[in-house]
């Protein structure tokens, strides 16, 4: 990505953006999304909002350009100032040139078959003549990265391609605030690091900026944080000062770095920024350290442990040199050998187009191998009844809503066995037990579609467990959901898989595998490249590396000790086992 | 697989006036609309193959062959129960097998046939906004004529979600194909539940960020792709003027009609 180029920015105003006394009640809602909000935002500020699902972190971001009355009924109180002038009365368009916004959904805010089009689509609408236009879209574009692409057709780019030419499109109208909501949940993990260097180079460019994130490693580098919960400001302040609340943000629902936990449990006061600073922080404290990062440990635990490919129990899932084309484009899965144990749990990573989804589909048989072939429990799947299928392997796909159609949460969980022709008794009995797994038993006549995210999630995998497979496949189970809600429904995976299911994970996110899978295989353009044991696969610095697959940050600083803990029990176990 | 028609080539009928190009559109279904002999058609169909062999539109009808292929046969056939004129040729229950609806029958099939060519060889030689501008400059409103641009952009998303709610439906034990007709579109409630509200969110985070980009902002947006109206776009005009005039006159001197419905 180019870094050389001239950002267009809007003159700086003392104060780019003021939120004074801001309340909304959503029409129909029995309480408000936002409670007193205030504050005020310096010019050439970045500030990261963070919550949990449902705390205000979008009805906020909404607030700042108008959406939120105007186009999202309710009851509004309070007052919004963007460079000194109030929002009062302005239509949502008329605050356009004032408020760049980028959503979290890219696939909506794409508009135009041409990049350069996209760019100055914006401008169009606000009645720009050519000349200018033609005089801010290659500066927008070479800003976010993208000069070069200005003929490509929006739809032919990766995902964060997309969300960077959302943002050159905001960028070219020279607004006095960026907003960015979630910009980066829908991404892979090179998208991810993609966009949020972008939005570290519009920030050292002096932009003003509201960065709406889960994750709080993301947000170490802002100026301010702003935790929301319920509606209502629960902590504003610098970066250290907030991320050392530990509890607070616990009980926001917020992830505390993992970094700064670490040194909290080891009784050290500081937020370290990045690795070096922690690794420096903990040697003040435990000098003798020292010499295990210089040596490397005596305990050798870097020695790669033996890895599950090796294994010669029999495979309940067997996939033998499959390979992989859709209708005439390019092979998506290259002879691909792989075998699942029954009561494993495997992570498959990759970057998005690397075959992880197309392999999953091919065990669940909703693709079929061009050549190879897929067996479960020994047998050919092809020639398995889907009910049989069913039964052996389930599916939860990425997005509950592409499944979710009953009027009750007991008519969706109910579906499929009513599809296989069971017994009403055996199917309430079974509703019942699937329910109660995922922790939807008081829910059972609620209308699934006004459910939580993280609970219609949980409602799929029930829709699933209710036929009792021996393995269950998830593809991007916590996308989308904030920490508590990752937290359980990796505790319901993890209790499946103790209770003899295997799983397979499909996930972007290190701390996920580090933390609970057992064995992962990386996928790159259709190929599997490495397939083994978690702790083997956080030492492979170089695959990880071109894969834009990073390892947990406890992990790293581990990594810097001579050791390699998966999580901060373990990382704070071993240095005090040792200091 | 490519989910849009537009086909990125340099010819000339890439570069004429979308104005021209939406002309051309308007054009292509007057002459067909006057003409029922298929011998009449004939004149229409081979300016298509001549412009679909030049602007290499060949995979987007490769694409659609079948449909094609479904559209002739069952009109041809269709024609045949409704169109009872001339000697019968063959005594089949409820058919009318004559040379004179067989005509008729295969003329409508190529009527539509060519309806549909003429569909896809616009949408391969006209971007998106292309369309949006050609409709505005023929007078339809801005929030109009971007709408149904914006609606060619949606379908293809839609048509994607719904083959994943499929998938997983059919992973649950479902199975779409059991019972008679009625039942079988009944049975396909599970998906169109999903692709409804999916549609609904998609359509409402759409306006969200539309607003947020500033439309609405001026009536009249200004545009950042220039369109020269050149001689070229004016010899096209003389020719399509030209060929929607022989078309009508088929249908008046009575070269291109076959008769009413008896």
């Amino acid at each position: 990505m180019k870094t050389d180029a001239q950002i267009p920015v809007a003159v700086p105003a003392a104060a780019a953006a003021s939120v004074e006394g801001v309340t909304f009640t959503y029409h129909g809602a029995d309480r408000p999304a936002l409670r007193a909000v205030s504050f005020a935002q310096a010019a050439g500020e970045t500030i990261g909002v963070m919550g949990a699902s449902g705390a205000g972190k979008s009805t906020l971001a909404k607030c700042s350009n108008r959406i939120v009355p105007e186009f999202e009924d309710g009851d509004f109180h309070g007052a919004i100032t963007i460079a000194g002038e109030p929002l009062e009365h302005l239509r949502v368009c008329d605050v356009a040139p004032k408020v760049g916004m980028v959503f979290q959904d890219f696939e909506s805010q794409l508009f135009s078959t041409n990049v350069a089009h996209e760019v100055a689509f914006a401008m169009e609408q606000v009645g720009m003549d050519r000349a200018e236009m033609d005089r801010r879209i290659m500066p927008a574009l070479e800003a976010v990265g993208l000069s070069g692409f200005e003929h490509r057709d929006p739809m032919s780019l990766s995902g964060g391609e997309k969300q960077r030419l959302a943002i050159a499109s905001v960028l070219a109208l020279r607004p006095s605030v960026i907003v960015l909501d979630e910009p980066t949940t829908d991404l892979d993990p090179e998208g991810r690091a993609e966009v949020f260097a972008l939005i570290a180079k519009l920030r050292a460019e002096g932009l003003s900026l509201i960065v709406i994130e889960h994750e709080s490693e993301e947000l170490r580098a802002a100026d301010r944080i702003i935790v929301l919960r319920e509606g209502e400001v629960a902590a504003d302040g610098l970066p250290a000062e907030v991320f050392a609340r530990t509890e607070l943000l616990t009980a926001c629902g917020v992830r505390p770095p993992g970094l700064g936990r670490a040194l909290e449990l080891l009784g050290i006061d500081a937020q370290p920024k990045d690795v070096d600073e922690a690794l420096e922080a903990i040697l003040r404290k435990y000098p003798r350290l020292a010499k295990t990062l210089l040596e490397g440990s005596s305990d050798a635990p870097l020695k790669p442990p033996p890895t599950a490919a090796a294994s010669k129990n029999p495979a309940f899932i067997g996939i033998e040199n499959v390979s992989f084309s859709y209708a005439d484009g390019p092979r998506v899965l290259d002879s691909i050998d792989l075998k699942v144990e029954a009561g494993e749990f495997l992570a498959i990573v990759g970057q998005n187009g690397s075959g992880k989804t197309t392999l999953a589909k091919h065990i669940v048989g909703l693709l079929q191998p061009a050549t190879g072939r897929v067996t479960i429990d020994g047998k050919d799947r092809t020639q398995m009844r889907p009910a049989e299928t069913a039964r052996a392997v389930a599916y939860v796909f990425q997005n509950p809503d592409h499944q979710i159609f009953a009027a009750t949460v007991e008519d969706e969980v109910a579906f499929g066995p009513r599809n296989f022709g069971l017994a009403e008794d055996e199917i309430r009995r079974r509703c019942d037990e699937a329910l109660e797994a995922v922790g939807l038993q008081n829910e059972r006549q609620s209308d699934p579609f006004l459910l939580s995210k993280g609970e219609r999630q949980r409602l799929a995998v029930a829709s699933v467990l209710v036929l009792r497979p021996r393995m269950l496949i998830l593809d991007e189970p916590t996308t989308g959901l904030d920490h508590r809600e990752q937290l359980r429904m990796m505790a319901l995976v993890r209790d499946l898989n103790r209770a003899g299911i295997a799983i397979v994970i499909i996930t972007h996110t290190p701390w996920l595998v580090a933390e609970y899978a057992r064995r992962v295989v990386l996928m790159r353009k259709g190929a599997k490249i490495f397939d083994g044991g978690v702790r083997e696969f956080f030492m492979q610095d170089e695959l990880l590396r071109s894969s834009s697959f990073r390892a947990p940050e406890i992990t790293e600083l581990s990594r810097r000790f001579g050791t390699l803990a998966l999580n901060i029990d373990e990382f704070v176990a071993w240095v005090k086992g040792r200091a | 697989m490519p989910i849009y028609l537009y086909i990125d080539r340099g010819t000339f009928v890439h570069r004429l006036h979308p104005t021209v190009k939406v002309f051309a559109l308007f054009v292509m279904f007057w002459s067909v609309y006057w003409v029922d002999q298929p011998i009449a058609l004939l004149p229409v169909g081979l300016v298509m193959l001549w412009i679909a062999q030049l602007t290499d539109s060949w995979p987007n009808f490769y694409r659609l062959r079948w449909l094609f292929g479904i559209l002739v046969f069952t009109t041809t056939i269709a024609w045949m129960v409704f169109y009872r004129r001339g000697a019968v040729l063959v005594n089949i229950p409820v058919f009318h097998v004559s040379k004179l609806s067989l005509v008729f029958g295969f003329g409508r099939g190529i009527k539509l046939a060519e309806l549909l060519a003429a569909s896809v060889l616009f949408l391969s030689t006209t971007k998106i906004e292309e369309f949006t501008y050609g409709l505005q400059r023929m007078r339809v409103p801005y929030r109009v004529s971007f709408a149904i641009s914006l609606s060619f952009r949606l379908v293809p998303l839609f048509i994607d979600s719904a083959v994943t709610i499929v998938d997983a439906q059919r992973l649950r034990g479902y199975d779409f194909n059991q019972g008679g007709p009625l039942e079988r579109v009944r049975r396909y409630v599970p998906v169109v539940i999903p692709v409804f509200m999916g549609a609904l969110r998609k359509a409402n985070n759409m306006a969200m960020a539309l607003e947020a980009r500033g439309f609405g902002f001026s009536h009249e947006p200004t545009t950042f792709i220039e369109y020269p109206v050149t001689r070229t776009d004016i010899m096209a005009f003389v020719f399509l003027i030209g060929l929607g005039t022989m078309n009508f006159m088929f249908y008046w001197t009575g070269v291109g009609r076959i008769g009413p419905l008896k």
